[in-house]
């Protein structure tokens, strides 16, 4: 005998994502948040030629903008991946070390912002965003998710799937925001990786399966994330900006489509 | 010694990923090895589920416990325990009111550790502890001192589960959590209790015709895999990139004796094994 509470699902093994007969009309949480990504190796590992003129012009739009910054690695932890690699150490030990280097970066901005309200925050303290922006502040986060241990196996290697653009568009999805947005130190997306490749051509507007379908060796974002996208429920286009090119940041939070956009096709 | 490397803006550390997009399948071709250290190859991880043995109340779980007990000290035990029927009430409300799957997957693990807590009330006097997720490393500690720690189901993916295929409900559930706890640790073995005598071509609750599947492999599930199922979909879609995992075994809790059987390494309920690596 079972003690089952009735409900829709009572009966439901549970064991996949259908719900198979229940209405399910999504609630968006905080639409206008706007969900940025400071790169690691491409803004932060620049110190502060570039650092200090992107926050400038973050500073600029806090209030007018709800920002919600999360922060990239970069190349230490390149040298962390690189030696729990030699050591064939799983991957899931490498997502629960390569965590604390975007901790780090996101401790750094947040010294950088403090006077402008720079908040450090955890994951834990997602659920207080509302009272972050409420007061004005600029809350500051890892943009690795918090799946440390528990990153499932990588085929062919050992780096996990999921980093710091994942976990900045998967905030940006369940936060209900529409566009998501990452600053790095090119153009945007090319055809193969412009710091290796001068003949690697600019994309400025792509689908996310017709990304996907191209096959590329490179991407400019993690390929979990323009998988994720192809199925995303509210955040539908990524944008990827030159943080090195003054006004890039304030035109694309102005709504402009500067750089790239992958949407949802 | 590694030196630091700058001349294109940034800084770099010299390491064999430096200046490297990570996102390049052929720089993460280079750091795969066919070897992978395990980090604790000799201990257990046992599921006992929610829905097919919590809800049950004390005609289902005091005998487990009593076996469990009987077992402490024969093997190395890490427990799990899943969340029944109150984390379908949860996603049933949580669906009407048009939470975002995030939000549904930030929920349900509360119920997973009240069961938790409800296990180790009756273990506790045989050595168990509930483990917190930030006292992940401590497993060793409690291992080498006889204990049985019950670990957290659910995975900490929280507000960041992915976005499901085929439907809003999260996909990474308490199988799939526990499973990547049994693998990051390299672990060889689980063993799911349930309250079946293992995997059935279809749900055996509602389809009499339904027939065990006693022996099979993770390769030939993967052909012919049953549409309603008794782990977590996503338990098998990680198994075949998992390194250590060899053997998942479901028993029928509601036996006595099954456990401690499969834990003794006998054939008992449905073992699926997986070929290759």
């Amino acid at each position: 005998m079972r003690n089952t509470i009735d409900s829709s699902l009572a009966g439901a093994t549970m064991t996949d994502s259908s719900a198979a007969g229940i209405s399910y009309d999504p609630q968006a949480m905080m639409p206008d948040v706007k969900v940025i990504k400071v790169g690691g190796q491409s803004v932060m590992d620049r110190g502060r030629a570039a650092v200090f003129p992107i926050l400038d012009e973050l500073v600029a739009a806090k209030d007018t903008y709800k920002l919600l910054l999360c922060t990239g690695g970069g190349t230490r932890a390149r040298h962390i991946y690189s030696v729990a690699s030699d050591l064939e150490l799983p991957t899931g030990v490498l997502a629960a070390l390569g965590g604390y280097v975007p901790r780090q970066n996101a401790r750094m901005l947040q010294m950088l912002l403090a006077r402008h309200g720079g908040l450090f925050i955890m994951h834990d303290d997602f659920e207080k965003l509302p009272l972050y922006f409420r007061l004005g502040c600029i809350p500051i986060m890892t943009g690795m998710p918090p799946f440390g241990y528990w990153e499932k196996p990588t085929e062919n290697g050992r780096i996990p799937q999921h980093r710091t653009d994942a976990g900045v568009f998967l905030s940006a999805e369940v936060l209900g925001a529409k566009r998501a947005l990452f600053i790095k130190d090119e153009d945007g997306l090319y055809s193969d990786d412009p710091k290796k490749n001068p003949g690697a051509a600019l994309i400025p507007k792509i689908g996310a399966r017709e990304l996907l379908n191209r096959d590329l060796p490179d991407l400019v974002l993690e390929r979990v994330v323009i998988e994720y996208l192809t199925r995303s429920r509210f955040c539908k286009e990524l944008q990827i900006v030159n943080g090195l090119k003054k006004g890039q940041v304030t035109r694309a939070l102005s709504g402009e489509d500067v750089g790239t956009i992958i949407y949802q096709d | 010694m590694n030196k630091l490397v700058s001349g294109d803006g940034r800084t770099h550390i010299e390491s064999p990923l430096m200046r490297e997009s990570l996102v390049d399948r052929r720089t993460v071709a280079r750091t795969h090895s066919e070897r992978e250290h395990a980090i604790l190859p000799d201990v257990t991880l046992v599921s006992l589920g929610g829905q097919s043995i919590f809800d049950r109340g004390r005609e289902a779980i005091l005998p487990i416990v009593e076996e469990l007990a009987s077992l402490v000290g024969k093997h190395k035990l890490v427990l799990g325990v899943g969340g029944g029927t109150r984390v379908r009430h949860t996603v049933s409300i949580a669906l009407d009111l048009g939470l975002p799957t995030g939000g549904i997957a930030q929920l349900v693990g509360a119920m997973e550790e009240a069961n938790a807590v409800f296990l180790n009330a009756l273990l506790a006097k045989h050595r168990s502890i509930v483990m917190q997720r930030e006292h992940f490393w401590e497993l060793p500690l409690y291992l080498e001192n006889g204990m049985m720690p019950i670990v957290i189901s659910i995975p900490p993916y929280h507000f960041w589960e992915p976005p499901p295929e085929g439907g809003p409900l999260p996909a990474h559930g308490s199988d799939f959590g526990l499973f990547i706890h049994a693998e990051v640790l390299g672990m060889k073995r689980l063993v799911f209790v349930k309250d079946e005598d293992g995997l059935y071509t279809k749900d055996p609750k509602k389809h009499p015709d339904a027939r065990l599947i006693a022996k099979t492999t993770l390769e030939e599930l993967e052909e012919s895999m049953p549409e309603e199922l008794i782990l977590d979909r996503a338990l098998f879609t990680a198994w075949k990139t998992a390194r250590h995992v060899k053997r998942v075994q479901i028993v029928n809790g509601l036996k006595p004796g099954m456990l401690s059987r499969a834990l003794a390494g006998e054939d008992v309920g449905t073992v699926i094994t997986r070929e290759g690596r």
